[in-house]
């Protein structure tokens, strides 16, 4: 096989090996980035070649890669930096082939005609030919032209029993949108909710993640890896504006095999413990059987000068996969269950704004009980059912056809503190039905590599009557069709081209009931008349169908300025249809004394955003630095108070959302430096600001300055060891909105108006975290490591921005942890 | 082969749910059962039996609730209740969901019921001399305290003066003379002005 280059100076080719056809040739997929030249020769053969050799999958430089100049004796070999150089080259056309143990080896037909200087990328992964395929399936490549964040092992296992959205946090870039301490939400670059995904097993989660105390139902240890990008650097899943990030299993290998892992921990605040295993059978059929359960507990956290009474929580999640790695046909069934249990600060449910301005007034939280154990009212008691049905067939004409069906069940119970029979009854008891319909096609050709996929959504939300308590969420049926098309051009000499598009058309059938008092100050009357379908005492029922075409694309580029250097640029436009809260919720929020509404005559929103990333991956120093903006014209979705509404318990702020234009600007770095082999070094720092461009104000919930320093250090002659220093200073946001409001009260004997002060930020706080780890040790036919974390060391008393509880207690204090990972 | 099996049960699936759920029936109305509309306070003249009612729900109240659009709460809109000085009088306080004037509820009954977690608090601004006590028939909580859901006003000296009563559910205390003596989260909170001439 043999494509040519359109660009016509460089005259690059590609020869493919098939693996499918070659036992001794695995497969290659390759993407190439150049080196510009530095200086020229003209000589006819006094020409240098300088390459540097990469691993595709982790961009971390090959060693002892050899390259051969096919027709000659000369052959060279990478060094530990994975650079080569071949002197004393002829003018001409030349044929590099460049391998590795493991390696398919990768042939480059080269013209040469002054000194110069490539990258090449080789796929690593391979160990046998029965794993040709499987490692096809381990790594998808998310995006080529923008940065992708993972998470070490490490980094996962240390969040393995505290939930995603903090695992994610040590991302910089990412911050945490806190209810309480057990409940979080990942924010990337200043957005949240329905503006960031969350893919698990190749499907975006659905799970009501429109609400801001909404967690990801989900548990990241039943995924090897975790991924993340800022932006819609992945339209191949959907488009979310601020970031997607990716949870996937890795393919086991074809052989007889049984291994497993499990994390015991232990918590000292929270009197925590957790048990997480995950276990894997797998046959040389390519046939294997996965098992993964997550059992944790906490009962109620202190802070550091006071219990947090009614704080703690329970998980118990379990997955099982059955599938089978054939040559040509892979299947997988994959089942999950994620049941949790959150109990919500009890001092945070408050009747009127007089209780959240006593609350806001005192130092300390208006209940303060001794520790418990036990859950108790308010809470959050969510579920999560996950099947999917997943084929893949890679002889298609030399691409691989995917094929799935997922189907997700999410409830969602909310408990309040209630009166009377409805004591035990949920507040809000909410069951989304989610059914995927997934095909795609992959295929390379000597341009580059290509993906085209097909999606048929049904969606049915149903909200349980027993409630007695008017839907916050109406029922609706939602369809969705959408198709994406995404193309990476990776035979150019210094760079790489992608493009993706991604169409979709949502069809929302919505059966809302209007309260008569809110048809008439709104004056829905001459929009809706026609759509109501029953009328009762004081309220309407409205049947609407409600469309939207969105249409979203992206463009990258990625150009490698040395081999240790590149920087990518990605543009995207990101065209969201609202979600229904945003155009349909209706109810009093509790932590907030406040009522929120939704806007029926809401538009799809459209954000364009730019982010280039400068990236140097190797060597002692190594840095990314990610600046970025994205701008919302006119229909970027917020809500924000507009009112207030009597009731018999006073009046209560409105919350409604509108749209507004806005614009976030920012940018995140992340540099590292080894001292030597046994000290390290790591900086992440975030910045961000978002303003709201009609009125010049600062938007709400946008985190604060980040910089978070960490220091590794390992004792030369102890190996197995080391100790991590973790500082993260989070600075006091100062760009906030005013959306302080008053209220009378009796003191004194007097009437006196005061502020509910519920804009104002907290001061910013520091963090330090000590984390020591031994091992891996092997124990009899086991590994062994340890690990100590400490949290919050100094038991600092702070309050965070971004925790929508701050009103009413501090943050948790010291926290130490121990955790026994086990490698079986 | 394997590949058709696969096709054939994901479209059946997808059959059987989209019958399933094509013909999701109209969502049920929502009466919200629990929810206090409408406060009365029967206020008797100790000396002479006279009684009098009031009826405190949402101003404008259409068995939904009353929205104004200003950037202040209001507090102007007040109830007067006429009370003579140097006198005694029973305030008898009562608490009822009226979403459905054909079936009215009476949540005070739900009150005494679960008496250790509620109270009636009321806070007054000078201007008039009034003491405000349990009153006979008042229901007692399992610690002997009043739930004060009967009390006896007894006035002195002619005045007027702002009243705000709440009804706390879990409050953390049940005595004190402020609002934040009680702690607790505010169930009903209603105001009326007294005026004791």
């Amino acid at each position: 096989m043999f494509d040519r280059n359109f660009l016509k100076n460089f005259h690059i080719s590609f020869i493919w090996s098939n693996c499918l056809n070659s036992f001794s040739v695995l497969k290659a997929v390759v993407s190439i980035c150049i080196l510009t030249t530095s200086f020229v020769f003209s000589q006819e053969c006094a020409l240098t070649l300088t390459g540097k050799v990469f691993d595709v999958e982790d961009n971390l430089p090959l060693e002892a890669a050899v390259i051969e100049v096919l027709g000659s004796s000369t052959t060279t070999v990478s060094d530990a930096t994975g650079v080569f150089q071949l002197k004393n080259q002829c003018k001409g056309k030349i044929t590099l082939k460049i391998s590795h143990l493991n390696c398919e080896p990768v042939f480059r037909e080269i013209d040469l005609f002054k000194s110069s200087s490539f990258n090449f990328q080789l796929k690593h992964r391979i160990e046998s030919l029965d794993e040709v395929i499987v490692s096809k399936l381990r790594v998808h490549e998310l995006s080529a032209t923008s940065k992708v964040h993972s998470l070490s092992e490490l980094e996962k296992d240390r969040y393995s029993s505290k939930g995603l959205a903090g695992a994610l946090e040590q991302i910089s870039g990412v911050s945490v949108l806190s209810t309480g301490n057990s409940i979080g939400k990942p924010i990337i670059h200043g957005m949240f909710g329905s503006r960031v995904g969350v893919v698990y097993d190749g499907v975006m989660l659905e799970n009501q993640q429109w609400g801001q105390d909404h967690a990801p139902n989900v548990d990241l240890n039943t995924f090897e890896n975790i991924r993340l990008i800022k932006g819609s650097g992945a339209l191949k899943y959907g488009t979310t504006p601020g970031g997607v990030v990716i949870l996937e299993s890795i393919h086991p290998k074809r052989v007889d095999s049984l291994y497993g892992k499990t994390i015991l921990g232990g918590m000292y605040n929270g009197r925590g413990y957790s048990a997480i295993s995950h276990w894997v059978k797998s046959y040389k059929s390519g046939a294997y059987v996965k098992f993964q359960g997550t059992f944790k507990k906490n009962g109620d956290f202190t802070a550091s000068n006071y219990n947090l009474t009614n704080t703690g929580n329970k998980e118990n999640n379990l997955s099982i996969s059955l599938g089978k790695n054939g040559l040509q046909h892979q299947w997988k069934a994959f089942f999950s269950y994620f049941d949790t249990d959150i109990a919500i600060l009890k001092s945070a449910h408050i009747g009127n704004v007089k209780d959240l301005l006593r609350a806001i007034e005192s130092d300390v939280p208006l209940v303060i009980e001794p520790l418990k154990n036990d859950i108790d009212y308010p809470k959050q008691a969510n579920n999560h059912y996950t099947a999917n049905l997943e084929y893949t067939n890679t002889k298609v004409a030399k691409g691989e056809l995917h094929l799935k069906y997922s189907w997700q069940r999410n409830n969602r119970k909310e408990f309040d503190i209630r009166r009377g029979e409805l004591k035990d009854t949920p507040s809000l008891d909410m069951e989304l039905n989610t059914h995927n319909l997934l095909s795609n096609y992959e295929w390379n050709t000597g341009l580059g590599n290509f993906d085209s996929g097909v999606l048929f959504q049904l969606q049915d939300n149903y909200s349980s009557p027993d409630t007695e308590i008017r839907r916050l969420i109406p029922d609706y049926l939602k369809t969705k069709l959408g198709g994406y098309f995404t193309a990476v051009f990776n035979n150019t000499k210094d760079f790489i081209f992608e493009f993706g598009a991604r169409y979709e058309y949502h069809n929302n059938v919505v059966q809302k009931f209007y309260k008569d008092s809110r048809w008439d100050l709104k004056n829905y009357e001459a929009a809706f008349r026609k759509y109501v379908i029953r009328e009762e005492k004081s309220q309407k029922l409205v049947k609407r169908t409600l469309e939207f075409n969105t249409f979203s694309f992206n463009a990258g580029i990625r150009h490698s300025i040395s081999p240790t250097y590149s920087v990518n640029f990605n543009y995207s436009h990101t065209q969201r249809a609202p979600n229904i809260a945003e155009m349909f919720s209706d109810g009093l929020h509790h932590s907030l004394a406040s009522i929120e509404y939704g806007n029926p005559f809401l538009e799809k929103e459209t954000t364009h955003k730019a982010v280039i990333d400068f990236d140097k991956r190797t060597g002692d120093f190594q840095f990314t630095l990610t600046p970025f903006v994205s701008i919302g014209n006119n229909n970027y979705i917020i809500i924000e108070p507009t009112g207030f509404e009597s009731t018999i318990r006073g009046a209560f702020p409105v919350w409604e959302y509108t749209a507004i234009s806005a614009l976030f600007v920012g940018a995140d770095l992340d540099f590292s430096y080894a001292f030597n082999a046994n000290m390290q070094f790591r900086n992440s720092t975030s910045w961000v600001e978002a303003t709201n461009t009609k009125t010049d104000l600062p938007l709400v919930n946008i985190p604060p300055l980040t910089i978070n320093n960490q220091l590794q250090f390992s004792l030369p002659n102890w190996k197995s060891f080391f100790v991590l220093l973790n500082s993260k200073n989070v600075f006091r946001q100062n760009r906030y909105p005013n959306n302080n409001f008053t209220e009378s009260v009796i003191e004194d004997g007097k009437i006196v108006s005061k502020l509910v002060d519920i804009s104002t930020p907290p001061n910013g706080y520091h963090d330090l975290g000590l984390e020591l780890n031994w091992g891996p040790y092997p124990l009899r036919t086991t590994k062994v490591s340890v690990s100590l974390i400490l949290d919050n060391v100094l038991d600092a008393s702070y309050r965070n921005y971004l925790n929508r509880l701050r009103f009413y207690s501090d943050e948790i204090g010291r926290n130490i942890s121990l955790q026994v990972k086990l490698y079986h | 082969m394997s590949k058709n099996i696969f096709l054939k049960t994901v479209l059946f699936s997808f059959i059987l749910f989209l019958a399933s759920c094509d013909d999701k029936d109209e969502p049920v109305t929502i009466n919200e059962e629990e929810s206090l509309s409408l406060v009365t306070l029967t206020v008797t003249n100790e000396a002479n039996n006279s009684s009098e009612t009031y009826r405190f729900e949402v101003e404008g109240h259409d068995h939904g609730d009353e929205t104004n659009t200003g950037s202040q709460d209001s507090h102007d809109v007040h109830e007067e209740i006429e009370l003579e000085p140097n006198s005694s009088y029973l305030f008898e306080i009562r608490f009822y969901n009226d979403e459905d004037p054909t079936n009215i509820e009476d949540i005070t009954l739900e009150v005494i019921e679960e008496k250790d977690e509620h109270h009636v608090f009321y806070e007054l601004t000078d201007g008039a001399e009034i003491t405000i006590t349990s009153g006979p028939g008042d229901t007692i909580d399992s610690n002997s305290n009043p739930l004060n859901l009967i009390t006896r006003w007894t006035t002195t000296a002619a005045g007027v003066a702002d009243v705000e009563v709440y009804l706390i559910h879990e409050p953390t205390s049940k005595t004190g003379g402020t609002r934040d003596d009680f702690g607790g989260a505010t169930d009903v909170e209603i105001e009326f002005e007294a005026h004791v001439e």
